[in-house]
């Protein structure tokens, strides 16, 4: 008879999970092993898990998957285990290496796949059991907050710094999976690296955005890795500054592929996808953020090819979203003030969320764009930064006047004064 | 089970008369088939009914014969999508079924009177929608051809859980097939599926006695209520399970063929010939199959496939390769359908019926099965009434022992399992096929917005009318829960309100989780 080990059990399958055969098994080699079970069986949540585990004063709860998308109630169990200074372990021959590497990201203290040797969990869960003994189970993570967009799946463009940063990151701690794209991988890793314990997920996908083909990579990577797409953030973005008259050629040609050529190819394919999905019944509730600029809105000195560049994005906004709109697709721009890569001529600041420049500040309103409660604004733009939210009027025909045919050249003159004068001064170019 | 390393004349196959030919009593090697072999069909399901509708579309047009649909984990437990409980579950391992309108939309453009439509679903729940999908194409329910899934003594043991207790599973199961022998005679309303029962790692004695047990008692029941067993046992139909060890399985076919014509000419007094030859099909074993080098799968779907075809089974289908990791990915259906084809159509194995009989190990092992089999189906009625075993979860110690008895032996190598116990390979250099094997399709929460915003659309009145029909109906013990049931999905219900109902006809509770108050 083995000698009964210090360690007592709480095991069952989550939701409605409907085979129990994982469950049994580690059941009894458990039992086998001098273990104490309490065997809940199937159809659990993590409060029956939780309250039980408390009542007979548990050391770990178990817990057997046998289909993945049950480890969706992964978060709520780590929290209730941490609140309970208890130990959490999966296991399930479906889960693959990399779905036990994620629950050990989200705070389960072992996960074991398919046919794992007896003795190495063992091992482990002996482990686990001590340290619930010592008392030296990490304390509760805060609640972090209610997950909007989970089960959405995002593809964020120019992910590695800056705002696009800032976006993946609130996009996982809201729930969503991101793929985040970007042609610094170096960055990129790390920025997918400060996705972990976020209740959502983010994987990396290197990519040039002036590539022609990088659309249809970023729309396969998310179909690939999360069999769906829900919303699209153009971001990626850079600067050549330069006035009119000594911009270099190759210099407007990036501006040009990274800001209007690269989210315009973005749109055609992700927006065919989503059309071919609403066609087929499945319409995807997606949105498309681009992203333009004050500079696209009002223009900036010296930036005549970068401000063209973003006006066009406004633009290409208003259409798209017309188009697209039809299939359930909506698609706004956001104008972003914030310190970036970009914007380094800005006043320094206090660092940190103290200052009001910090693209943190702007991830929450692209997040909101993404999710259910924006579905009936489209074609917009928003500016958001420093402090505040405004959403900038569109072009509209101005008051009309009679064009007589025939017009003298001192009767053509005439009219257009007076109808500047009607229209009144444009707001100076930013920057002056 | 231990062969020796040859069997002789005196072994077995020299008495034809407890053998005989194909299509004579007592069927040991079964019927003769049509010239086309066996139905070929694929499990199929996923997401909502109108993307598993592209998915039945798709194996039709690569040939299948026939289709098998499965429901998601919320349509196996007839619980609705929007259900809290369902959500993170809707559409990732079957269809998503609830309302009339899913089964439209699944069955669109389905051609229902030339194909044959399997369903792995809560039956009396998919013969109404199949009936009403039927009505609205304009065919008559005559025509309808398929099987549905009997499972009122183990379904709660060990998997797809309804949440009913036993008296209301077996009516309900007994309704069905009145309704269906006397609307849809062509179908098979009683599918005695000892697939899923078995695949938690039940032998073949285990598996044959459980089945044979439960078309006993199902049997017993159907006459009590006055239908002449000639007008039942036609329509019995086994789904029988295939592992590895291919001559035991294709005996077990064999010797359960002998005690089930037996049974029914000798025990129930059928005299139409067609009652003592009972109709098999097969679903390859998906517990056989590893997560370890996935295409492996592929080679042992094709030898149980291969087996089968040459054990003469009705109908076929394959677990296909990514079976370890999720429901079959198009790739994976493909391939399965492909096997089939080329086993039919290439290696001939299914121009001669029973081509193995007169083997003198084969009939040997039939012989020896027969036997085991039928002493513990008598070791099982000699403990009581069926009753009684369930609910002193009698058959849930078989279950739970049998899932034990396989993980430890897989864990002490004494089933040999290549890549798992054996020639295992590092993670690395364990690619091939992963990528397909490993792709997962999310919850379909577009489906369940979709239900959610469909429900306050429906016209109130009749749906609680018929409601109260189903509720009063589970009340009473003599009453008919089929016409309710129907009339009730007709008026827009959904299962799990139609569940719900029966549910609280019985005393209990409607929401078997009551989930709002167990959630935070």
């Amino acid at each position: 008879m083995t000698p009964p080990r210090p360690g007592r059990f709480v095991i069952g399958t989550l939701g409605l999970d409907q085979h129990e055969v994982g469950a049994m098994a580690i059941s009894q080699i458990l039992v086998r092993h001098g273990y104490e079970v309490i065997y809940l069986g199937r159809f659990n949540t993590p409060h029956r898990l939780a309250a039980v585990a408390e009542q007979e004063d548990a050391d770990v709860i178990g817990v057997s998957v046998h289909s993945w998308e049950f480890t969706a109630y992964a978060d709520e169990l780590v929290r209730r285990c941490r609140d309970l200074g208890i130990g959490l372990v999966f296991g399930g021959s479906v889960l693959t290496d990399a779905d036990q590497a994620d629950l050990l990201a989200r705070g389960a203290d072992a996960a074991f796949g398919a046919y794992r040797a007896e003795a190495d969990m063992l091992r482990q869960i002996d482990a686990v059991v001590q340290r619930v003994r010592a008392g030296t189970m990490a304390p509760a993570a805060p609640d972090p907050g209610p997950a909007p967009l989970a089960g959405r799946v995002v593809v964020v463009t120019g992910a590695a710094r800056g705002l696009g940063r800032a976006y993946t990151l609130e996009l996982c701690r809201q729930g969503a999976a991101v793929v985040a794209n970007d042609i610094d991988e170096a960055a990129l890793k790390e920025t997918v690296d400060a996705t972990r314990g976020t209740a959502g997920s983010a994987c990396p996908a290197v990519h040039d955005v002036t590539d022609p083909a990088t659309p249809r990579a970023l729309l396969d990577t998310a179909l690939r890795r999360y069999g769906q797409v829900h919303g699209l953030v153009a971001n990626a973005g850079v600067l050549r500054s330069g006035p009119v008259l000594r911009l270099a050629d190759d210099d407007l040609r990036l501006l040009l592929d990274v800001h209007v050529t690269a989210p315009f190819r973005l749109l055609r394919t992700f927006g065919a996808y989503w059309r071919a999905e609403a066609k087929a019944g499945r319409a995807v509730p997606a949105a498309a953020v681009l992203t333009t600029s004050a500079a696209g809105l009002y223009g900036f000195r010296a930036e005549a090819a970068y401000s063209a560049s973003k006006a066009a994005v406004a633009m290409l906004t208003r259409v798209a979203a017309d188009e697209l709109g039809r299939y359930g697709t909506t698609v706004n721009a956001i104008a972003p003030a914030a310190r970036t890569r970009l914007t380094d001529w800005l006043p320094a600041g206090p660092g940190g969320g103290d200052d009001p420049w910090a693209p943190e500040h702007v991830a929450p309103i692209v997040a909101a764009l993404l999710g259910p409660d924006a579905r009936e604004i489209n074609g917009r733009v928003v500016e958001v930064g420093n402090q505040q939210l405004s959403v900038p009027g569109t072009w509209r025909p101005g008051p009309p006047h009679a064009l007589p045919p025939g017009l003298s050249a001192t009767d053509a003159g005439a009219l257009l004064s007076r109808a500047f004068r009607e229209a009144g001064d444009p707001l100076p170019v930013l920057g002056t | 089970m231990t062969a020796r390393r040859f069997y002789t004349p005196k072994d077995g196959g020299t008495d034809y008369d407890r053998i005989a030919d194909p299509g004579t009593y007592p069927f040991t090697r079964g019927r003769l088939r049509p010239p086309d072999g066996w139905i070929q069909r694929e499990l199929s399901g996923e997401g909502s009914p109108r993307r598993s509708n592209e998915q039945l579309r798709m194996l039709l047009a690569h040939g299948a014969h026939g289709v098998d649909v499965i429901g998601d984990n919320p349509t196996m437990s007839v619980m609705d999508p929007d259900h809290p409980m369902s959500v993170p579950a809707v559409g990732t391992t079957g269809v998503s079924l609830c309302r009339k309108q899913d089964f439209l939309e699944l069955l669109d453009g389905i051609p229902l009177d030339r194909i044959t439509l399997s369903h792995s679903l809560p039956a009396a729940f998919a013969l109404a929608g199949q009936y009403l999908a039927g009505r609205e194409s304009g065919l008559q329910p005559a025509v309808l051809r398929g099987s549905a899934i009997q499972p009122p003594l183990y379904a709660e043991d060990c998997s797809y859980s309804t949440f009913l207790p036993f008296r209301l599973r077996m009516r309900l199961a007994l309704d069905s097939i009145a309704f269906s022998l006397r609307e849809m005679p062509r179908f098979h309303a009683f599918l005695e599926d000892t697939y899923y029962i078995s695949d938690g790692g039940l032998d073949v004695v285990e598996e044959m006695s459980l089945g044979l047990l439960e078309i006993r008692e199902v049997s017993r029941r159907l006459i009590a209520r006055g239908l002449p067993v000639d007008a039942f046992a036609p329509r019995i139909a086994i789904l029988v399970n295939c592992r590895m060890d291919l001559f035991e399985e294709i005996a077990k076919i064999r010797a359960t063929r002998r005690l089930y014509a037996r049974m029914m000419r000798e025990e129930f007094g059928a005299v139409d010939p067609r009652s003592w030859s009972v109709n098999i099909a097969v679903h390859t074993s998906g517990l056989s199959l590893t997560a370890a080098q996935p295409a492996n799968n592929i080679v042992r779907g094709a030898v149980q496939a291969l087996a089968m075809a040459m054990a003469g089974v009705q109908g076929l289908e394959i677990s296909t390769f990514d079976e370890p990791f999720r429901t079959p990915s198009a790739v994976a259906h493909q391939l399965a359908i492909r096997t089939q084809q080329i086993i039919q159509a290439e290696t001939g194995v299914g121009a001669v019926e029973d081509p193995l009989g007169g083997s003198w190990y084969l009939e040997s092992l039939t012989d020896d099965l027969e036997r085991r089999i039928d002493e513990a189906v008598r070791r099982m009625e000699a403990l009581g009434d069926v009753d009684t075993l369930v609910e002193n979860g009698y058959f849930r110690g078989i279950f739970t022992n049998a899932m034990d008895r396989h993980s430890t032996s897989v864990q002490d190598g004494r089933l040999r399992i290549v890549g798992v116990n054996e020639h295992v390979v590092p993670p690395e250099s364990d690619r091939l096929l992963r990528d397909v094997a490993e792709e997962r399709f999310p919850p379909d929460l577009a489906h369940v917005e979709r239900i959610r915003s469909w429900r306050p659309t429906r016209a109130d009145g009749p749906l609680q009318e018929n409601l109260a029909d189903v509720r009063r109906a589970a009340a009473d013990p003599e009453a008919d829960l089929m016409a309710p049931l129907l009339a009730a999905l007709d008026a827009d219900a959904t299962f799990g309100e139609i569940a719900g109902c029966l549910r609280e006809g019985q005393g209990l509770p409607a929401d078997p989780f009551e989930y709002a108050g167990a959630h935070r």
